[in-house]
């Protein structure tokens, strides 16, 4: 049997006050295979330590017990004292008789029955104890920083000082952190950029460091020495190996966002660099991805984009970013369905932006000369004119193809120029986009009918490729009783025949039927003719295809609209006389989601008329093209969706001719799109279409926004809309101006490439992606840093709802030299010298109730520092501090504090309890416990010295990394006196306030240790492993592999040959999940096998 | 056996990075829990086979505590979710064995946990002496 001895420790009397160690050692002196059971004072100490050391040697002792405090604290001491005495370290084993038991136990006879429990079955542990041999190492000389801040530069400069790589990873464009940020410092008034700037170009400049920043750790794998770590550093857009940091860029960048360093007090661009002494010095582009307009907009038009240019007043180049995706800017500003505005996040606040009237603003401002261009690369033929078939030979035109457009009438434009009249869409307007188009070099034949004049054959013969375009004209019927009488007469007929100027006359009574776009404008077009006119509409207003609007306008100049109304039957000898009509109830919904109409029995009625015009539905024509192309069951024409080619290869299709009847903007991307697969296709390539994005606000930004009311498109008074002319006036400039300015800047970056223009390296790269890097590191230093406490949850100081409440950071940056006021100190709200400013201390902290239980510890000493810099900058200002206690504990700090009262600043004791806004004055109501009184001052500004709380988006990075944090989210470290800079897991190590609130010289001081801590495992050739780690029982082992699943290290593997599984040291971190997982116990954890936790367990429960 | 006078022997499984570091915590903070759990420390949770809870029944305990790290925290990247599989697992057979499955309880508590270690303690304590003792025979 085992000889065992076993040491038992008073620890003063934190043990021996609820233990009685003297009992004890009587009572473990009789259990079996002890030799040899003392007690002493503290056997941690030197003496304490050597009694283990002789007994081992004296009385050839083969295993330990020390019977004292928790291993996590001494484990390491007596296995050490163990191996002095000759013995293997891993036959001494800790019983915890201190945390475990008299610290937790105030009666004694209760203590003593449970230590002797714990120490029996620690017995039993060591009984089975195999000595064991560490397991060796090579360590990766390389360590790793995470954070950029003062914590996070200190330890990667030590590291690297000592000749070891380094690489930093921040997670924001600039190294700096918060102190960057900083005026001046407690208590010396050290400028803190004089003293930070210069440690930032040490990073920057050292060759041993490797700076990664606007990076962050994805993935941390493997263990002290031997870590690998995935880090991915996020695309900045720009390159930075060629950006030189010149600021072009942000010059001509029209978004303006919240400027993050500067706490919100000022904005920045979308294209920024944090401060000017960023490090490195490069520019990042903040991009979210596209705005829902963009994504919104089947033609994928910028919408973002030329809203910040019209705001920039760039209104040219505005315009060509609106046709880089749609040349018919100033058609669709009238006549586009807009669903961008349907998708605007400014809905979410109030109303969407007026999208399309801001389009047409810029289509119509300015006439700019078009130079005429000449295409020389393979020829293309396009049928149809219309929108889609011009759009597709402007995209072709652009990638220098000839193009030849062959249209059957007379006109250009189909649709636009034949349906829509002239009083929502003016013959200039379209002209104007047409000759845009044309200057590309694209030719219109017009005249030609392809299928009479020409052939489709003759036209494969003699081009590349062809797409068709020839939209839907024909009308369909409404199949009732008489429809064929005179004066019964088609829509797209009626509307082309007064578009082209041909005499129509229509009687005094007209009603439409139908309830589309063409319907309204039928009735409106008849209306101006002089007619009475009435729409008759099957379903109810809600279910009108027709634009809203356009319904509105035609109601407003006099037209009927008769609801749940069908037609049944056209009365009349030679001529309509009369229609009848019945009424209809709406059912279920049908295919198109619209509920469908039913009649209702018997109450048919009849209205007199003189002209009746349908405007039921058009479908496309395709009679004329040959029965190789394939057709739908709609008569439109089957295409491959995501190249739009026909069944005949090397022709496309698209627009109404392959939709049905749509709008203006599905065709104008239709034929984009046909013109990327055709250029596609030609040039042997894959269309790669990317998946974007949704960049917008938070809904909880959206809620600081003010409301502001959508600009009114001006409209033609009802009394001149006799005519033509157009209705709707377009917006003025300055209404532009305001308009534009509601737009939210959902994705930040709005990709108007203006920045791209200007760029002289040619830097920007707004399709750069992320990229992720990989290294082995041996050891790691985390030096996440802190936020302050968020203001938001502190409503009863008014921030947020009164605007001088500020913060302690914000004014932090009112007193910066480098700060948005130069270092004046000014109120936010009307930019007037704040002549007292009332300073709140513990906001946030010490308030176990409502917020957070700790002491912030820095904000006694920045508020002292606030209240004397204000007074420094205002001579005739008084600065107010309420405090609960003023906690001046550090170097000079007592001594900095005397002064800051000497110098006048007013220090009352007691809290505030709410700050409000009375006739535009700040009070704050706080109490005075000295006088016992309630006092109420007056106040030009509030400060709030807010509280330290740990990043918050770190948290994720601490679950990767596998280390602990305590109740607050602050990293836990190994042991709060001995170990303040490592944390539970071996080789990360700890520092600055990512631990806990603490100031400037503590930090530095605590990252040195990190580092030192961090050096000293890097400069070692191999470093030692627990090989407390499983084996494998090779006569026990079937094979049967479940161990090899639930290893999470891939530790354990088959040897298919012997079919026993075996074991990767190196890998295996000790777990033991594969020892509770192997069926036949084969599997085992060293020195805690399945015969070990039995025995301790019957020995606990005082079975033995 | 009167149940007033009854105190329960109860085992405690805890893991050495959470549940036990709570239990160090705990004493450093001089909570004060009954003195019934005697604990025995794994490095990870996922190291007890549920052969070592049964052989503890059987061995006497009137209650088995297992103590882990919360999902997403286990130092050994997701042995806390062996063992709650398996834990669930158990209480079925306890169930089939006529054991009351409240007299084997998971708990997840972190290092951070000082005084959620105290209340468990104390509440499971209370727990199984209302239970009262594990009539072996009858298992």
């Amino acid at each position: 049997m085992k000889k065992i001895g076993v040491f038992i420790c008073h620890c003063g009397i934190n043990i021996a006050k609820t233990v009685d160690v003297e009992a004890l050692t009587e009572e473990i002196k009789k259990y079996p295979g002890i030799v040899h059971v003392e007690n002493y004072k503290y056997m941690c100490s030197d003496p304490g330590q050597n009694l283990v050391v002789n007994a081992i040697k004296e009385k050839h002792l083969d295993a330990v017990v020390v019977a004292a405090c928790s291993p996590t604290l001494h484990e390491n001491t007596f296995r050490n004292t163990s191996e002095r005495g000759g013995l293997n370290r891993y036959v001494c084993e800790m019983a915890n008789i201190r945390e475990h038991c008299s610290w937790v136990h105030d009666d004694r006879e209760i203590g003593s029955k449970k230590a002797l429990q714990i120490i029996k079955t620690i017995i039993e542990k060591v009984r089975y104890d195999e000595p064991l041999e560490p397991i060796f190492v090579d360590v990766t000389k390389r360590a790793l920083v995470i954070g950029g801040g003062i914590a996070g530069i200190q330890a990667a400069l030590d590291i690297a000082n000592a000749g070891v790589e380094t690489i930093l990873v921040e997670k924001s464009p600039s190294i700096g952190g918060h102190m960057i940020q900083l005026s001046e410092t407690f208590p010396t008034l050290d400028c803190s950029q004089c003293i930070m700037t210069p440690k930032m170009v040490e990073v920057a400049q050292n060759d041993k460091i490797k700076l990664l920043t606007y990076s962050e750790v994805e993935e941390i794998s493997g263990s002290v020495g031997n870590f690998n770590v995935k880090v991915k550093q996020k695309s900045p857009f720009i390159d930075w190996e060629k950006c030189n940091g010149c600021g072009e860029c942000e010059l001509v960048c029209p978004v303006s966002t919240d400027n993050e360093f500067e706490c919100n007090l000022t904005t920045r661009k979308a294209i920024y660099r944090p401060f000017p002494q960023a490090v490195p010095n490069r520019y990042t582009i903040s991009k979210l991805g596209q705005a829902p307009c963009r994504i919104a907009c089947p033609a994928g038009v910028n919408v973002q984009g030329y809203i910040a240019l019209i705001r920039a007043g760039k209104y040219k180049e505005a315009l060509e970013l609106e046709r880089e995706a749609n040349p018919f800017a100033s058609v669709c500003g009238r006549v586009c369905n807009h669903p961008c505005e349907s998708d605007c996040v400014r809905c979410e606040v109030d109303e969407p932006i007026a999208i399309a009237s801001l389009k047409r603003f810029i289509a119509d401002v300015g006439s700019y000369p078009l130079e005429q261009r000449k295409t020389t690369g393979e020829r293309i033929a396009v049928i149809g004119a219309g929108p889609g078939g011009l759009s597709c030979a402007y995209f072709l035109a652009k990638r220098n193809y000839q193009v030849t457009v062959y249209e059957a009438e007379k006109v250009t434009g189909g649709m636009l120029v034949l349906g829509i009249p002239e009083f929502r869409l003016p013959r200039d307007s379209v002209q104007a986009d047409i000759d845009y188009i044309k200057s590309f070099g694209v030719e219109v034949k017009n005249g030609v009918k392809v299928g009479e004049t020409v052939t489709i054959e003759d036209l494969r013969k003699n081009f590349r490729a062809l797409f068709l375009a020839t939209g839907a004209y024909e009308e369909m019927k409404l199949n009732v009783e008489g429809e064929d009488l005179n004066g019964v007469i088609h829509c797209l007929d009626f509307l082309k025949k007064v578009n082209i100027d041909e005499k129509v006359t229509l009687g005094k009574k007209v009603a439409v039927i139908g309830g589309g776009n063409a319907a309204v404008d039928a009735a409106r077009v008849a209306k101006r003719l002089g007619s009475d006119v009435a729409i008759l509409y099957r379903r109810s207003r809600r279910e009108m295809p027709a634009n809203a609007w356009e319904v509105d306008e035609a109601e407003k100049e006099g037209i009927k609209i008769e609801f749940l109304v069908a037609p049944t039957k056209v009365f009349g000898t030679n001529k309509v006389q009369e229609i009848e009509c019945i009424r209809m109830e709406l059912g279920t919904p049908d295919a198109s989601g619209r509920r469908r109409p039913i009649p209702i029995e018997h109450s048919e009625f009849k209205i007199p008329v003189d002209n009746i015009i349908l405007a039921i539905s058009q479908r496309p024509r395709t009679d004329w093209l040959p029965s190789e192309f394939e057709r739908t069951k709609w008569g439109t024409l089957v295409v491959d969706p995501d190249t739009l080619e026909t069944t005949v290869k090397g022709v496309y299709g698209g627009g109404d001719l392959v939709s049905g009847p749509a709008t203006v903007i599905e065709a104008v991307a239709a034929g984009k799109m046909a013109a990327e697969a055709i250029d596609a296709n030609i040039r042997g390539i894959k269309i790669e279409r990317k998946e974007y994005h949704k960049g917008r606000p938070a809904p909880e930004e959206l809620k600081r926004k003010e409301k502001i009311p959508r600009s009114k498109m001006p409209k033609l008074k009802q009394d001149k809309r006799k005519g033509f002319d157009e209705v709707e006036l377009g917006l003025d400039e300055n209404t532009v101006k305001k308009e534009v300015e509601r737009c939210l800047n959902c994705a930040i970056c709005c990709e108007c490439f203006q920045c791209d223009k200007v760029c002289e390296p040619n830097a920007i790269a707004h399709d750069l992606d992320d990229k992720i890097l990989e290294f082995d590191v041996g050891a790691i230093v985390v030096a996440t840093g802190f936020d302050l406490y968020s203001p938001d949850k502190l409503k009863e100081y008014g921030y947020g709802s009164i605007p001088d409440v500020i913060t302690s950071l914000q004014f932090e940056r009112l007193l910066s030299a480098s700060g948005p006021t130069t270092g004046d100190v000014k109120r936010i709200s009307d930019g007037k010298v704040p002549k007292r400013v009332v300073f709140i201390q513990c906001a946030g902290s010490r308030d176990k109730e409502n917020h957070l239980e700790y002491c912030s510890k820095i904000c006694c000493m920045y508020t002292a520092k606030h209240a004397l810099l204000y007074k420094h900058r205002v001579p005739d200002g008084e600065p107010i501090i309420f405090y609960i206690d003023v906690r001046t504990a550090g170097k000079g700090y007592e001594e900095f504090y005397n002064r800051v009262t000497d110098e006048g600043t007013i220090y009352i004791r007691g809290k505030v309890s709410k700050v409000y806004q009375d006739n535009g004055r700040i009070i704050v109501l706080g109490a005075d416990t000295l006088s016992g009184k309630q006092v109420e001052v007056e106040a030009d500004m509030v400060v709030l010295a807010l509280g330290m709380v740990p990043k918050q988006e770190s948290e994720d990075l601490v679950r990767r990394l596998k280390i602990q944090c305590d109740a607050n989210e602050f990293l836990t470290e190994a042991h709060p006196k001995l170990r303040p800079v490592e944390s539970q897991t071996a080789g990360i190590f700890l520092a600055g306030a990512a631990q806990g609130p603490k100031d400037i010289p503590e930090v530095v001081a605590q990252a040195s240790g990190a580092a030192s801590k961090a050096i000293a495992i890097l400069t070692q050739k191999e470093i030692t492993f627990e090989p407390t780690i499983a084996g494998v029982d090779e006569d026990l082992c079937s094979g049967c592999s479940i161990c090899v699943g639930v290893c999470p290290y891939n530790a354990r593997e088959l040897d298919k040959e012997k079919m026993i599984v075996k074991v990767i040291e190196s890998l295996c971190q000790g777990c033991g999940s594969c020892s509770a997982a192997c069926p036949s116990g084969a599997a085992q954890q060293r020195n805690l096998i399945d015969r070990q936790i039995e025995e301790m367990v019957v020995t606990a429960l005082g079975e033995k | 056996m009167n149940k007033g006078n009854f105190e329960p022997k109860i085992i405690g499984f805890f893991c050495k990075w959470c549940t036990s570091a709570a239990a160090d915590l705990a004493g450093t903070s001089r909570k004060k829990y009954p003195a019934n759990v005697i604990p025995i420390r794994f490095f990870c949770s996922s190291r007890i086979d549920p052969q070592h809870i049964l052989h503890a029944f059987k061995s006497g305990a009137d209650g088995v505590l297992i103590g882990g790290c919360h999902f997403g925290d286990c130092h050994y990247q997701d042995g806390n979710y062996k063992t709650a599989r398996r834990v669930a697992l158990l209480h079925n057979l306890l169930k089939e064995m006529g054991i009351d499955v409240k007299r084997l309880r998971l708990e997840w508590i972190s290092a951070a946990e000082g005084e959620k270690f105290t209340k468990v303690i104390k509440e499971f304590t209370e727990e199984i002496k209302k239970l009262g003792s594990l009539k072996r025979n009858s298992v």
